[in-house]
């Protein structure tokens, strides 16, 4: 799975319409675009409904990509925008992420979770906000180097750096994870 | 992640952060047939409106044409012969209307 390879299979898909080309891009993408959306959203339903949406939206602007960064960057972009577009219009998502939220909050201001629990990663990113969950996925989950999460989110790399930091330590004192580290 | 060095903590992040792969299970393929259907609903809509619009529009000018024809009783004769042959005929319209819908279809076909 190259970075060339991905740039051709965009280009015959934008110069033909050829949606073999693009179904191939999809094939090679879709976990992880799938995996960013469900840890996101939280709700593995909706995530990929709205991978769906964030395939559709992106064959639609498919002429817009560059192929100056890599194309699982571009397409992390289109997910997180269909992602904050489906939750400012929909009163649903802001009641699951919300209730989710509450309840992981809770648990995590009552007690520092011993080591060995450490396994539900909805609760380790309820600790962080919506953004700064965005950006972790994206650079630990999905592997993006700051330059590419900076073009994602639109902000400057300096900001995704600190963002990351502030994640970083969030999770460090909500979660004893130095215990996890070494157990 | 080249432009960054991980410490202990980062690759500790990465294995909690860490998730099985995603089965494809006919996603992409159910992304592919919406898009060709989308494809094909937009290559239909022009040249099925043209036709539906022009169905529409088949009787109300006929009458016109008919009463037009009517009408010309009431202009001088010369004139008449003079124009007669610059007014397509109705005929000819509907040819024109269906040629241009053809017309319209092919380039749209061409063009994706």
């Amino acid at each position: 799975m190259t970075a060339s390879e991905d740039r051709d299979l965009v280009a015959r898909a934008v110069s033909g319409q050829d949606t073999a080309a693009f179904g191939e891009l999809v094939r090679r993408h879709q976990s992880h675009v799938r995996n960013f959306l469900r840890k996101l959203a939280g709700d593995y339903t909706l995530a990929d409904d709205l991978a769906q949406d964030c395939f559709m939206h992106a064959w639609d602007k498919l002429q817009t990509y560059s192929g100056r960064g890599s194309f699982i960057g571009w397409l992390l972009k289109v997910a997180y925008t269909t992602f904050l577009q489906s939750k400012r219009k929909s009163k649903r998502y802001a009641e699951i992420l919300e209730s989710a939220g509450r309840v992981a909050d809770q648990e995590s201001r009552s007690t520092v979770l011993p080591a060995d629990e450490i396994t539900d990663l909805d609760k380790f990113l309820s600790v962080l906000t919506e953004e700064e969950r965005a950006i972790m996925v994206m650079s630990y989950a999905c592997g993006l180097s700051h330059r590419e999460i900076g073009d994602a989110t639109d902000m400057p790399i300096g900001t995704v750096k600190s963002v990351i930091f502030r994640g970083k330590e969030k999770i460090r004192n909500s979660f004893d994870i130095k215990d996890h580290q070494h157990g | 992640m080249a432009e960054r060095i991980k410490d202990a903590e980062d690759r500790l992040l990465e294995s909690l952060f860490e998730s099985a792969p995603v089965v494809d299970d006919g996603f992409s393929v159910n992304i592919v047939r919406k898009i060709n259907r989308r494809l094909w609903v937009r290559r239909l809509t022009l040249p099925t409106a043209a036709l539906i619009g022009g169905a529409i529009a088949f009787k109300p000018l006929a009458g016109l044409t008919a009463a037009l024809s009517n009408l010309s009783v009431l202009i001088p004769q010369d004139l008449i012969s003079g124009a007669a042959s610059s007014i397509p005929q109705l005929q000819t319209v509907v040819l024109g209307a269906i040629l241009l819908a053809v017309g319209l279809f092919s380039v749209r076909m061409l063009e994706e």
